[in-house]
């Protein structure tokens, strides 16, 4: 029975005025027949029948008019309302009337004969008026048992309708005052139907306290004025007799309509009565459930961590009416946190900070949990359980208050429990003692599970977003070593140069460099940061800084490392240090000095003899500046015509695969002596992939770098 | 990976650090750990003996230089003793040779102890 929404109000408007204005002729018809058929005395059965039929179609169009203006949104006691005025506003006019002295009617073989033209216009108005009155009642019937619909529901309105009317249509073959034996029948199965639908009453059980209170005074009121109505169309009375005058049908439909709407509104009236006593629990437990809902959903929305402990113990304060409200959240381990913004500490040293004040500040709070035999706090996280105070005055947890001037007298603590270790406490304070049943504990013990999952979830979200951050950090840090490291190789006529270093991580340790020191003299340096990682990455950068201002200053190699020294050892923390070989090529003759600091000696080839060069050095960043120069040593070699200088990191001669033997020195050393007529980059790449074969192709755990310097001039 | 494992005893007036295994960035802490408690303890004879020391790399070169400073102005000293030629060769490198001690075996490094002191 219900209408699809009209999405085009124009055609709804024209609809409407369309029944309102056909209804309202036809009625008129049927006024003017009766006025004609008292004047002038034609008695056929057929314009009787017809009159019928026309009064039937009328109501139905007004039926549907109705149905159009109808209301929908109204919850079922505001229905109940309307309809008791629409009933009270009725039923006066009605009585009213019937203080007019009315000529009233004559029954001859079972008709109703109208005795002056008055009681024509009595039996429209009131055939109007009440008919009027079925239909409104009809449709708030139709609404308030649907408004709980089940499987049946509609079926079993429909078929009470559909007697009702069969009844109704059953008084077309007989005389208006007459009995007929089918019509009583139809009249009984209504009777069945009606009481099929007169249970529908689970409407009431979802009203609010107030709703139900304002429903049973409507229930009532409405049973009351209907048993007059009842008495008024059943009976013979004035009124009842102008509606069966009027419309044999009508009357017939009216009647069951009202008796309906007694049974059930009187039923309505009972119901709620007996609903009463539980409407608050009730009432509490949707308030509850719809609290409930609202914070779990605030789990999956809000991430800011302040306004999610903001709402949680707002909707404390508003699930349980409690007085005052806060959570204190249990720090996590962090020294560096000042000591000021805790209120104070928690067994095990904790520190924890309340937030969410709700009508509470921090002083009150400190005088209430802590105390000189351990606090309420304490008591909380040792049993990891909810502790209710019901009555501060005399329990033996808070007599630390006892004299104290207090706001509260009954107060609920709640642990917020994440893998067996509270993250907080959740705290809810009323003025009065006993004021939180079990119920409210359950309640705010659910709000605790709420909060902790919200707060864990925000708190894991931050780490998520800071290790993000940190990672974006780390490329960064990647693309700019990439761009520490030369762009391009120095190209020189008669010296093939070749290099690789590839770091194990995002960033790396190891670093080579060239620099020209002038027209003839060829820089060239490979390093390795102890360490991994981003502060190896540092060191890395500033060696290349220290590297590019003073080699050119000082081009001896180990004048230039002992500066190097010096400078780093300002800067470099104590257990780190830099190794590094440094060789300067005298491009004219082919002469080479190197100066080494703790770092891989340089492999000379020669003819197919391999030597590893390594004079004396430490590191750089080991003892002091003025002993690193005093042992530090410089060498110097010739290259010839097809030598090879080969200068790495430990990454190549260390490179072990798992549960194997390093690469080592010996087979770097026999790679040198067969590299013989090969070009720097095949010797490089020879390397390179005798270490991948002797890893096994498994990626390398230090950064690799290697430099091959190939003299091919005479 | 890192197997290591370490231990401390008291000889000859002296402390003795045994090392075995890898000490890598991994394990480095633990021998950080042994020379904070010794330092603690204001015992500073301290000799590394390394002979089951397979592998050392720069984190764990780094835990020496930490504490060497620190205990030699207390009049002590670290020494090592008992290397392999190979870890032996990574000490050397960098040149270790030239600020410590290392000797073949422990006996020489507690006699290095008790001549330096007359």
């Amino acid at each position: 029975m219900s209408r699809p929404i009209d999405v085009k109000p124009f055609r709804s408007r024209v609809k409407k005025a369309f029944f309102l204005i056909t209804s309202a002729i036809l009625l008129f018809a049927v006024f003017l027949t009766d006025i004609i058929r008292r004047s002038v005395d034609i008695d056929a059965g057929w314009i009787t029948f017809l009159r019928n039929v026309v009064v039937i179609a009328a109501f139905v169009l007004l039926y549907f008019l109705i149905e159009g203006l109808w209301r929908r949104d109204q919850n079922p006691a505001q229905k109940l309302g309307f309809l008791l005025v629409v009933s009270i506003v009725i039923g006066t006019a009605i009585a009213l009337l019937s203080f007019f002295p009315s000529s009233g009617f004559d029954v001859k073989n079972y008709l109703l004969i109208p005795l002056g033209f008055d009681s024509i216009v009595m039996a429209n108005i009131i055939g109007a008026v009440l008919g009027t009155l079925m239909l409104v009642m009809l449709l708030s019937l139709r609404d308030i048992i649907f408004s709980r619909r089940r499987k049946g529901t509609r079926r079993n309105f429909l078929i009470f309708v559909g007697c009702a009317a069969a009844t109704a249509l059953s008084t077309l073959s007989a005389r208006p005052m007459e009995t007929s034996f089918l019509s009583s029948l139809l009249l009984g199965l209504t009777v069945v139907a009606m009481l099929m639908n007169t249970f529908r009453l689970s409407w009431i059980v979802y009203l609010s306290k107030r709703e139900k209170l304002f429903s049973m005074l409507y229930g009532f009121l409405l049973f009351g004025i209907l048993v007059g109505f009842d008495y008024m169309v059943w009976s013979k009375t004035a009124p009842g007799k102008s509606l069966l005058f009027y419309s044999p049908p009508l009357q017939s439909f009216v009647s069951v309509v009202f008796l309906f709407s007694t049974i059930y509104f009187g039923m309505t009236f009972l119901s709620t009565l007996f609903h009463l006593p539980t409407a608050e629990a009730f009432d509490r437990k949707i308030s509850e459930v719809a609290s409930l809902h609202n914070l779990g959903r605030l789990v999956t929305q809000v991430f800011d961590f302040n306004e999610l402990v903001d709402s949680v113990t707002r909707m404390t304060l508003e699930v349980c009416q409690a007085q005052s409200s806060w959570l204190e959240i249990i720090k996590e381990q962090n020294p560096r946190k000042a000591l000021n913004e805790a209120v104070g500490t928690a067994s095990a040293g904790e520190q924890v900070e309340p937030v969410g004040l709700k009508n509470i500040s921090r002083e009150e709070i400190l005088g209430i949990v802590s105390s000189k035999d351990g606090s309420l706090r304490d008591l909380v996280l040792e049993t990891l359980r909810p502790v209710v105070i019901n009555d501060a005055g005399n329990d033996k947890r808070t007599a630390h208050l006892r004299n104290a001037k207090r706001k509260f007298e009954s107060m609920v603590i709640v642990p917020l429990l994440s893998h067996n270790r509270a993250i907080g406490i959740l705290y809810a304070t009323k003025g009065m003692p006993f004021g939180f049943d079990q119920e409210d504990v359950d309640v705010i013990s659910a709000f605790a599970d709420q909060a902790t999952i919200a707060i864990e979830n925000s708190r894991l979200i931050e780490k998520s977003l800071e290790r993000e951050r940190l990672m974006r950090e780390i490329m960064v840090a990647q693309e700019m070593q990439k761009k520490l490291l030369p762009q391009k190789l120095p190209v020189i006529p008669g010296v093939e140069i070749e290099a690789l270093s590839s770091p194990a991580f995002e960033v790396g340790g190891d670093y080579y460099d060239f620099v020209q020191l002038d027209e003839h003299h060829l820089g060239i340096i490979v390093g390795d940061v102890s360490g991994k990682g981003v502060s190896a990455a540092f060191y890395m950068a500033e060696m290349k800084g220290i590297f590019q201002s003073l080699s050119k200053i000082h081009p001896s190699p180990r004048d230039f490392l002992a500066q190097a020294h010096s400078a780093l050892s300002a800067t470099i923390d104590k257990r780190s240090f830099i190794s590094v070989i440094y060789t300067v090529l005298d491009l004219r003759d082919g002469t080479m000095t190197v100066a080494r600091a703790g770092h891989c000696p340089m492999l000379h080839v020669s003819e197919g003899e391999a030597v590893f060069i390594k004079p004396i050095g430490l590191g750089l960043g080991m003892g002091t500046p003025s002993f690193f120069e005093q042992t530090v040593e410089q060498e110097r070699i010739q290259m010839s015509h097809g030598d090879v200088a080969i200068l790495f990191t430990d990454g190549i001669t260390e490179a072990r695969p798992s549960g194997g033997e390093e690469f080592g020195y010996e087979r770097l050393l026999e790679i040198g002596k067969s590299s013989g007529k090969h070009s720097a980059v095949e010797i490089r790449d020879a390397i390179i992939m005798a270490v991948d074969r002797h890893m096994n192709h498994q990626s390398p755990e230090d950064d690799l770098t290697l430099v091959v310097i190939k003299w091919l001039r005479s | 990976m890192s197997d290591f494992k370490i231990g401390i005893r008291e000889t000859s007036n002296v402390n003795v650090i045994d090392l075995k295994g890898y000490l890598d960035a991994h394990t480095a802490p633990e021998l950080e750990d042994a020379f904070q408690k010794l330092v603690a303890e204001r015992k500073y004879k301290i000799i590394v003996n390394c002979k089951d020391l397979s592998y050392i790399s720069s984190a764990g070169l780094g835990v020496f230089m930490a504490f060497i400073e620190d205990v030699r102005n207390n009049q002590g000293d670290i020494k090592l003793s008992n290397m392999s030629s190979k870890v032996f060769n990574v000490f050397d490198l960098l040149g270790f040779p030239l600020l410590y001690e290392i000797t073949k075996t422990e006996a020489e490094a507690i006699g290095k102890f008790m001549s330096s002191k007359k």
